[in-house]
């Protein structure tokens, strides 16, 4: 055996624990940010489309706030989010809660990389 | 102890000694139990006579080489670990097979060709099954759905065990009604159980569940299962248009644009105006789509890449999968041409 077939086999095996053990489905549409908060000592956040697609059209986001839609591309910040940008727009306890919830939006399984999520309509392999 | 296991293993196969059967037992909950506890990637399942009958059927000494040296299917060579002694991987094996004791004889053979069981690998959770040791008996043991069956098999390992491993969950298991469609109790999960939120995380409790939110919109069988464009012109859901002024109204275009299919896919109608009930133009044009009909090469791939229509369909807006939304207009023949184009549905 050579190392590199080995550790592909250990990154698999793990790869596989981690995917069987957690099956990291979410609702249609979720978003996990994690590009920084696990980094720095908080839980990554899950962002529900479907909850705020029924209160606000995309536009509202995408267009008149500026989010790009590309998932990870938008570089969100907490110092800006609690002055009022990104999130930060509604989540200012006007519109909506504020920024001080921090277990409302940090509520994502540490590890989980960002993307989004829930998009698999079977357990098996696409409809394609 | 090595050399002594090595030699032991070699003529003890079966009644393998207790130090050495409980060596194989500790590999297979650290090592193999990743994949082979629930049959991740094609693996025979810890328990399943009809995985191993086949594979005991042609020789042990096979069996024990390719877990040694590895398939190109899958099996990784000592289970990925090229450190284990040789022995302590065969007494992994001796621990997986006498969990099927009597498979691969000619009468077992027979039914596990007919049911190659690969149930949906999501169905138990192995990180449970690696945490305590999966009881060393008939797979039906193993299974709660096997039930009564299952309790009241003889603890020896004997016989009876055996046949009902082959009748029982053979039959429950591998030929459950759907084996990929996701069943309904696992669409829309609450938050603490969909596999993204920390249960651990007390915020995650005071979120909303999707079907919470959903009693009452039209349903629809892919995405988030709910209609929106129905929701929305049924006025069940009132989205905001801008951020704080409630009483904007987004400006809606009602234009279609025709895009003919080659082949016998219905073409495709792109309708404005339930893009523009959620959407500014500036969503799309120019960045997606220059605003001007057959200026876009579009096509399946792309979509299904995440490009032109695929930026929103398939991640948040409905998926792929639900054809024939798009490919909305019949192929008439050129004399129907005239008529107004078809509506965007069904
Ligand atoms: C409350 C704000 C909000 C609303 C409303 C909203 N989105 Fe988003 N959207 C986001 C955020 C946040 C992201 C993630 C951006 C990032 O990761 O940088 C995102 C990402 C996306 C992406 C990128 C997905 C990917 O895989 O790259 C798409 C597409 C998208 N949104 C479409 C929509 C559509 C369509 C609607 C309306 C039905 C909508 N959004 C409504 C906030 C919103
Ligand atoms: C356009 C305004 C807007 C923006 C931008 C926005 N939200 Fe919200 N969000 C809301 C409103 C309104 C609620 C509902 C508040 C309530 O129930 O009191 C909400 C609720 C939530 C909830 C709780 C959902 C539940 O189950 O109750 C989470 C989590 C959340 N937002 C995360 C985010 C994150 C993360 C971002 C930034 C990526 C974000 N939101 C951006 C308006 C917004
Ligand atoms: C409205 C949702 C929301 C709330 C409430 C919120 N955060 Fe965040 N936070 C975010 C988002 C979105 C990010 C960017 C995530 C990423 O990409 O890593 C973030 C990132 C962070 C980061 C990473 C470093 C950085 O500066 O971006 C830290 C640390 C953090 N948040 C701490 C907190 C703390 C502490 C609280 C409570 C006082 C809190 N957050 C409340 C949405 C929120
Ligand atoms: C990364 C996943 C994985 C791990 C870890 C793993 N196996 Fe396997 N194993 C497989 C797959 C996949 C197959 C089926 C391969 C095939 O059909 O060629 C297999 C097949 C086997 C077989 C049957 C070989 C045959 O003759 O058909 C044996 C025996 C076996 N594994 C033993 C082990 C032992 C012992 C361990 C732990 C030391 C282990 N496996 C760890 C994936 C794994
Ligand atoms: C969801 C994405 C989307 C949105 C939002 C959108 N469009 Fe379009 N638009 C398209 C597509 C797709 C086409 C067809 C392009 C093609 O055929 O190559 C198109 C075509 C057009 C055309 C050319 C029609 C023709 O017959 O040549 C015009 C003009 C146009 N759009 C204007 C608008 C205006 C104005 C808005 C806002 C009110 C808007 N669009 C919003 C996707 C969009
Ligand atoms: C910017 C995001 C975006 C893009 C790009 C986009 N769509 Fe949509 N589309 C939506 C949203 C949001 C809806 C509302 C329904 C939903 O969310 O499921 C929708 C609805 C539709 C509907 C209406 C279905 C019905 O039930 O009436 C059709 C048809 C459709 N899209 C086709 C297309 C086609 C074809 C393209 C590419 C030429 C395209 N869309 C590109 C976001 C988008
Ligand atoms: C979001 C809208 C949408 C959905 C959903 C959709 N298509 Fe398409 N499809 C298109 C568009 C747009 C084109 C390009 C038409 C053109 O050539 O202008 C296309 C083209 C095609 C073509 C022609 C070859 C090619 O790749 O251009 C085939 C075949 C096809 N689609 C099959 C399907 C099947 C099968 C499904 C369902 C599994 C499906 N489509 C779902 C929008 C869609």
């Amino acid at each position: 055996m050579k190392p590199p077939r080995r550790l592909l086999g250990t990154l698999l095996a793990a790869a596989l624990a981690a995917g069987a053990a957690l099956p990291a489905r979410g609702e249609y549409a979720d978003v996990v940010l994690n590009r920084r908060a696990e980094k720095e000592g908080v839980r990554p956040v899950v962002f529900p489309h479907w909850f705020h697609r029924i209160r606000f059209r995309c536009k509202v986001c995408h267009q008149e706030l500026g989010f790009r839609m590309r998932v990870g591309t938008n570089d969100f910040r907490m110092a800006d989010i609690i002055d009022g940008k990104f999130c930060g727009a509604c989540h200012n306890n006007d519109v909506a809660w504020g920024p001080e919830r921090c277990d409302l939006c940090h509520s994502g399984k540490p590890g989980l990389p960002t993307g989004i999520y829930g998009g698999h309509e079977t357990n098996g392999p696409g409809r394609w | 102890m090595k050399t002594h296991a090595a030699t032991l293993a070699a003529i003890l196969l079966a009644a393998a000694p207790p130090a050495l059967a409980q060596a194989g037992k500790d590999l297979y909950a650290k090592t193999c139990a990743v994949c082979h506890a629930t049959g991740i990637a094609g693996a025979p399942k810890y328990g399943s006579a009809a995985d191993w009958g086949p594979r005991i059927a042609a020789g042990l000494p096979k069996v024990y080489a390719n877990a040694l040296k590895g398939t190109a299917k899958g099996m990784p060579a000592k289970g990925g670990n090229p450190a284990l002694p040789d022995a302590d991987v065969k007494a992994a094996v001796d621990y997986m097979l006498a969990a099927v004791k009597g498979a691969g004889a000619p009468a077992a053979a027979a039914p596990a060709k007919e049911a190659p069981a690969k149930e949906a690998p999501a169905k138990e959770a192995p990180a449970k099954e690696a945490g305590r040791p999966p009881p060393p008996k008939a797979e039906a043991a193993a299974r709660p759905e096997a039930g009564t069956a299952a309790a009241s098999a003889p603890a020896a390992p004997a016989a009876p065990p055996v046949q009902l491993a082959l009748a029982a969950p053979a039959g429950a298991e591998a030929n459950s009604f759907n084996r990929l469609l996701k069943p309904a109790e696992k669409r829309n999960p609450a938050p603490a159980d969909d596999g993204i939120h920390d249960p651990a995380n007390d915020g995650t409790h005071a979120l909303m569940a999707p079907l919470s939110a959903y009693a009452g919109l039209p349903r629809s069988l892919a995405g988030n299962r709910i209609n929106w464009v129905e929701a929305l012109g049924q006025k069940k859901i009132d989205p905001r248009w801008d951020r704080t002024d409630l009483k904007a109204e987004p400006v809606i275009m009602d234009m279609n644009v025709v895009r003919e299919v080659k082949g016998s896919m219905p073409d495709v109608v792109y309708p404005h105006k339930q893009h523009t009930e959620w959407l500014d133009c500036s969503n799309c044009h120019p960045a997606i789509f220059v605003p001007q009909k057959g200026a876009n090469s579009i096509s399946m791939a792309s979509i299904l890449l995440g490009e032109k229509c695929g930026v929103c369909h398939g991640k948040v807006a409905f998926p792929v999968s639900e054809c024939r939304l798009c490919h909305s207009k019949k192929k008439e023949p050129a004399a129907a041409r005239a008529q107004a184009p078809a509506p965007a549905a069904k």
